[in-house]
């Protein structure tokens, strides 16, 4: 996990407290990492982000003018290849579940500590997603949520989880480790981290699906 | 005032219906009249002033006492000439008189401006210019006054009543409109201060010796303002009127460094009594996890709501019961913590079992079947 690539990995920081931005933007730079890009609010992000082309962005979630979920909407939007880390410094709640939905690959509280933080980076390019058990706690209410209220998608299918990806991500919540998770289950390490992902991954796709109906609605009303 | 607008709306109306009336008398009774034609007149003024008045009380600002005053002159005149323009006879034998029921239209208005003791001032004007007209009290404008004092002070009072019970909505309103602003404030006051608590434990921690130390109260700090911040609101409120309480806000009281919490977004609502009871088995479990997987083991706690029952999930990454080495203390002491958390789910109609895998720390999960919704 400790190796990078060659090429140094590309990365935007989007706070609005400064001495947050700077403290990261310091410790990316000391791990090896090319902070290409600082921020203070979404829109200098997303004015920055296609000059500067970072692969990660790591985005707080509390902004002044545009939110925090708006931002990664539209940096992933954007730009499908960029990987958005979602931060904040309160706890877990609607925003987190939101952002995630909106495409950040993970999500990380700000009480996380320097080691935590890079590790989490490192999982973010290996192309893996972040998980604290708070999210996983969120994302498990949200599929019930959808069960007990589904609505109706253009596929007419409410995402669900597996039996498997629920243990999984019950495991997650229950502050195991992916390695502790796939000791307990008897499966890879990368198994189970695709069980993960794909929790994330239908809940993304659902969400894009239910933008995309409600846009359509909007128009077809407008016409 | 939006009740008071619509008063005014129904006194124009008012004004106008008693015109009509009072011109069909008077071309009833036009032909007996002694001046005739000086009661034409009148009653065009009276038309005129219809229209004034109209045009005058549509907008507060002509609501004003001058207007009132000068509304409460035409009255008064327009009764009072009556008693030149007919014939003595007539008036002896207790005639309408020229503006009949339009002469109620001031004292109405005055009602509907300064209340009920207005009102009553009004009528006793208006009553007095009719007692005058006729030269003497007689029953039947003893009668007119008493009508016209209540309607004086029954418009009055409604008005009052009325004006009373706006403002105290718009005063309501106004603080809770000024309560959410305070709060989005607080919001933002503590995300900056728990960015700032967060930055601080980082720091300190990196930097070590004293530092840590400060960075370790800060963490714990930033653990206590974040869990509440979790406890919304509206829960504290609703408390007492109702019986149901979010299970999250309960736990998350316990969270601090070594004790994470997940939950779902939406309230986990069980009867107060019930709430409490798992709450209390809870904090049992997390008793145990310091006294026997020592203080630095961290604890998750894991809230599920499935369709027919709630789960609360406790895990610690402690040591676990080591296979085939119980001793005999260890198994005392978490057998009989088990027994007493069991025995409370028992009694809720739930369960607790608890389970231990080497490696990864022991864990205890509470069932509790769900209730109806009342």
């Amino acid at each position: 996990m400790t190796d990078l690539p060659s090429e140094p990995v590309r990365v935007m920081v989007v706070d609005d407290h400064p001495m947050w931005r700077e403290a990261l933007a310091r410790d990316l730079t000391e791990a090896g990492y090319d902070v290409v890009a600082t921020a203070g609010d979404g829109e200098q992000a997303l004015r920055l982000a296609p000059a500067t082309r970072p692969q990660v962005a790591i985005v707080d979630l509390r902004l002044p003018t545009l939110s925090g979920v708006q931002v990664t909407a539209r940096l992933s939007a954007a730009n499908p290849e960029l990987r958005v880390l979602a931060l904040s410094a309160s706890s877990e709640h609607d925003d987190v579940l939101q952002a995630v939905k909106a495409g950040a690959v993970g999500y990380l509280v700000k009480s996380a500590s320097r080691e935590e933080l890079l590790a989490a980076i490192c999982r973010v390019v290996a192309g893996e997603s972040v998980f604290t058990p708070g999210l996983a706690g969120l994302i498990l209410g949200e599929y019930r949520r959808l069960a007990v209220v589904p609505s109706p998608t253009a596929d007419g299918v409410t995402p669900r989880l597996t039996q498997r990806e629920t243990e999984v991500l019950r495991l997650v919540a229950k502050g195991l480790s992916y390695r502790q998770i796939a000791e307990r289950l008897v499966l890879s390490h990368r198994t189970v981290q695709n069980h993960v992902q794909n929790t994330l991954r239908k809940l993304q796709l659902h969400n894009r699906v239910e933008l995309t109906r409600y846009a359509l609605e909007q128009r077809l009303d407008a016409d | 005032m939006a009740f008071q607008t619509q008063l005014w709306r129904a006194l124009g109306v008012y004004r106008v219906l008693a015109l009509g009336y009072a011109s069909v008398l008077y071309v009833r009774d036009a032909g007996v009249y002694a001046y005739p034609g000086v009661g034409w007149l009148v009653l065009t003024g009276m038309g005129i002033w219809t229209v004034a008045t109209l045009l005058a009380y549509r907008v507060p600002a002509g609501r004003r006492w001058p207007v009132l005053a000068a509304d409460m002159a035409v009255g008064v005149g327009t009764v009072l000439i009556t008693r030149l323009l007919d014939t003595p006879v007539r008036i002896e034998a207790g005639a309408s008189t020229l503006p009949t029921i339009w002469s109620a239209a001031p004292v109405l208005a005055w009602a509907i401006s300064g209340g009920w003791r207005s009102g009553t001032v009004a009528a006793v004007l208006i009553g007095g210019a009719n007692v005058a007209e006729r030269g003497t009290l007689t029953p039947g404008n003893t009668r007119n006054i008493v009508m016209l004092t209540l309607a004086g002070v029954s418009v009055g009072y409604v008005t009052e009543l009325a004006r009373h019970s706006e403002l105290a909505l718009a005063r309501a309103l106004r603080a809770r409109a000024t309560a959410q602003e305070r709060e989005r404030l607080a919001r933002g006051i503590h995300d900056s201060v728990l960015q700032v608590l967060a930055l601080v434990r980082r720091r300190g921690v990196e930097l070590g010796g004293a530092a840590a130390e400060l960075g370790r109260l800060a963490g714990e700090q930033e653990a206590a303002l974040r869990a509440l911040l979790a406890i919304s609101p509206d829960q504290d409120l609703d408390g007492p009127r109702d019986a149901r309480v979010d299970l999250r806000s309960l736990l998350r009281a316990l969270a601090n460094p070594r004790v994470t919490i997940s939950a779902p977004d939406a309230p986990v609502l069980l009867d107060h009594v019930v709430a409490q009871e798992v709450a209390a088995a809870v904090v049992t479990a997390l008793d145990n996890v310091r006294r026997h997987a020592g203080k630095h083991a961290h604890a998750w706690l894991l809230v599920e709501e499935e369709s027919d029952e709630v789960v609360v999930s406790v895990r610690d990454d402690g040591p676990g019961i080591p296979d085939g080495r119980l001793t005999a203390a260890v198994a005392q002491g978490r057998l009989g913590m088990a027994q007493s958390i069991q025995g409370r789910l028992r009694d809720l109609g739930g369960s607790a079992t608890v389970t231990c895998t080497p490696g990864q720390g022991a864990e205890i999960e509470l069932r509790l079947p769900r209730q109806e919704c009342p």
